[in-house]
């Protein structure tokens, strides 16, 4: 058994045993380099492998057999003769003889170079243009990706315009050396030399112990890049794959939606945050832009997907064609109505409505927490009205679905000896009467129940009123010393005081804080005690310090640092030190 | 060794020739002229001829058509060209004037 190697010799495929191979391609070579200094070298040479070819095809028809082997390539080589008996022939013919369908020309042309470009041969290509090493083009290329990538551009256009040097011709053109018999023998002698290296080291392993590792290395990124290029191909087909299943998943996940939309019409879903916004009149509309901005380019993914893992266009260019105008209208709708949405917000609005209260040493805020049900709510919610014991209860958290409803609670001192509750309604709204408008539709609840002001912890919209930024502040104004019992549920709605950090560290569990109004604001109670018994600790060490410092008068090191200890204690205090 | 020399010298000289007169005789492929020449025993090897043959193509000698083959590549058929005639015809008349120099140099000139 043995391997076989197909090859072009004269334009016909010829199965050749690799021993077989060997032979003739050292003997080729041979006659290459023999005819090299020859004007009409490629001609011969090319006719010598036409007569090669015919004459293997005729051993192989003879003998009846598939493969060349080595007594075949023998055979042809007995008859063509060896290089040695070629000499007798011509000898004396090695007049140069010009070549007429080549002209003289050394004249430089700017050719890609393929045989040692990087990405396409730009970069070494204008090196030989302008005479310098390919490494200083390409530093100064990746220095211009670095200073603004305009570089990328450059090659690029480069790319396009600049032909590949294909032929010897070109690439000697590229080099610039002059495209006559001399030109050809230096390229096609450098050439031949690369070739007898090639073999010298596949053959006799002669080469270098550096030349075999580079080779190696060679060979190993050789290996490397055919080996991601075989999975990195899996790889995207997989990850291709994922997107397709994952992407019609989602598509059919959006179909259902619309339609839940579509079916839910004027109803529940519209009660939640995002969709509150939206005008009734204009919300089939936005669906239905809406689906088609989100459908159409996960649909183009999937499709580009199915592209990447089945090597198949899957929709022709017209209609891709048409689903972009379609996704272009989408988002212009999307747009005009995000923009008519937003407009709506435009203009502010605010009213104000004041009462006074009772006056009272000591109040106490609260938060209601229970939920008040009109009659047809009690009747859904199956609630006995009748039955006053029964309290349902809200947690009234902010989520996520829930639209934003903003009730702050500032407590400020009072001017006057009065104590006034004043209530402003804040919302946005297209014009200015219509955030007034927004406004005057917010419907909030407080209560009085002696000493103790009850606040509801939301407000409410009247109904065909839409959300607009309603808010809702409550501002307090209570007389120097008035005591306010602040509850816990209330604290979060108290804006202008930090109401957590008030604790009474030996009754942790209270449910409630107890502050008071002084002329610098409302403080903590539990905090000014603290304060004070400080204050009386610092007095009586001041004295005790005093009454060392003259006891003691003598030792002056004791003495300076009892000054620095009174000193500290003075400052802490608040009392100018002299 | 130098009679083989001599020998070279004398085959490389009438190669030429000969391989102009075989043409002459009507269009002719590569290794036809090959067997002619190697049963007049003037050449040994193949390769020879192909360097001839381009070169005597070159200096206007001879022109060649493709002629599509059944077994392999297309051939090249030789055929003279009009200078190519008219130089074989000088050719003759030096093989002639040759000829009766080597006679008259075998015989002597009176004989």
């Amino acid at each position: 058994m043995e391997k076989t190697i197909i090859i072009n010799i004269g334009n016909t495929i010829i199965h050749i045993e690799e021993s077989a191979y060997e032979l003739l391609k050292i003997y080729l070579n041979e006659v290459k380099q023999h005819f090299v200094n020859h004007a009409d070298d490629l001609e011969i040479v090319t006719d010598i492998e036409n007569r090669i070819a015919e004459l293997l095809t005729e051993h192989l028809t003879e003998e009846k057999k598939q493969v060349v082997d080595a007594n075949n390539v023998n055979a042809v080589i007995a008859q063509m003769g060896r290089v040695q008996d070629f000499d007798g022939a011509e000898e004396n013919e090695e007049e140069p003889v010009v070549n007429s369908n080549y002209q003289f020309h050394a004249e430089k042309k700017l050719y890609r170079d393929m045989d040692e470009r990087v990405i396409a041969g730009v970069c070494s290509g204008i090196a030989h243009y302008i005479n310098t090493e390919a490494k200083w083009i390409r530093l100064a290329t990746l220095l211009t990706v670095f200073l603004g990538g305009a570089g990328v551009l450059v090659y690029a256009i480069l790319w396009i315009i600049m032909p590949k040097a294909k032929s010897r011709i070109e690439r000697m053109e590229m080099k610039g050396e002059p495209a006559n018999l001399q030109g050809f023998q230096k390229n096609l002698d450098e050439e031949l030399l690369a070739v007898n290296q090639g073999l010298a080291i596949a053959g006799k392993h002669t080469g270098s112990i550096f030349r075999q590792i580079g080779i190696f290395i060679g060979e190993f990124f050789e290996w490397l890049g055919r080996f991601i290029g075989g999975t990195g191909k899996v790889i995207f087909k997989v990850i291709a794959g994922f997107i397709i299943i994952f992407g019609i998943l989602f598509l059919l996940a959006l179909i259902i939606s619309a339609a839940a939309f579509q079916g839910f019409w004027d109803s529940s879903v519209y009660e939640y945050f995002p969709f509150s916004i939206v005008n009734e009149n204009s919300r089939g509309v936005i669906l239905f832009s809406a689906f088609i901005v989100c459908f159409i380019p996960i649909l183009a993914l999937v499709l580009f997907s199915i592209r990447v893992a089945f090597n198949k266009q899957a929709i022709n260019k017209t209609l891709s064609f048409a689903l972009l105008i379609i996704w272009l209208a989408g988002v212009a709708s999307a747009g005009y109505y995000a923009a008519k949405i937003s407009s709506e917000f435009k203009q502010h609005a605010e009213l104000t409505q004041s009462a006074d209260l009772k006056s009272f040493k000591t109040y106490v805020i609260d938060i209601d927490k229970s939920k008040y049900f009109s009659k047809e709510d009690s009747i859904a919610y199956h609630i006995d009205a009748n039955q006053s014991r029964q309290i349902v209860t809200d947690d009234f958290e902010n989520g996520p679905f829930v639209s934003p409803n903003n009730v702050r609670i500032n407590i400020e001192k009072s001017e006057n000896s009065a104590t006034r509750l004043t209530q402003k309604y804040e919302s946005q709204g297209k014009t200015f009467s219509s955030a007034l408008q927004n406004a005057q539709n917010i419907d909030y609840k407080y209560s009085l129940k002696d000493s103790a002001i009850v606040f509801s912890p939301r407000f409410q919209l009247r109904k065909g009123t839409i959300w607009r930024n309603q808010e809702v502040w409550l501002n307090l104004e209570v007389p120097v010393g008035t005591r306010i019992i602040l509850k816990e549920d209330a604290y979060r709605y108290i804006n202008n005081y930090g109401t957590w950090d008030c604790g009474e560290t030996e009754n942790d569990k209270n449910d409630y804080t107890v502050w008071v109004m002084t002329e610098d604001g409302l403080k903590c109670v539990a905090q000014l005690k603290e304060e004070a018994i400080k204050k009386n600790k610092l007095k009586q060490e001041l004295l005790n310090l005093d009454f060392l410092k003259k006891n003691r008068a003598t030792d002056t090191l004791y003495q300076d640092s009892l000054s620095n200890r009174i000193k500290e204690v003075k400052e802490e205090l608040g009392i100018k030190v002299e | 060794m130098i009679a083989e020399n001599t020998q070279t010298q004398m085959r490389k000289g009438i190669l030429e020739y000969c391989v102009l007169s075989i043409i002459s005789r009507g269009e002719i492929y590569a290794s036809d002229i090959i067997a002619e020449l190697r049963s007049a025993k003037l050449l040994v090897v193949e390769g020879t001829l192909y360097p001839l043959l381009t070169r005597l193509k070159n200096n206007g000698l001879l022109s060649y058509n493709w002629v599509e083959s059944t077994s392999g590549p297309p051939r090249k058929y030789y055929t003279l060209t009009e200078l190519g005639k008219d130089i074989l015809s000088q050719l003759d008349q030096t093989w002639q004037e040759l000829a009766y120099a080597v006679g008259i140099s075998q015989k002597g000139a009176n004989s």
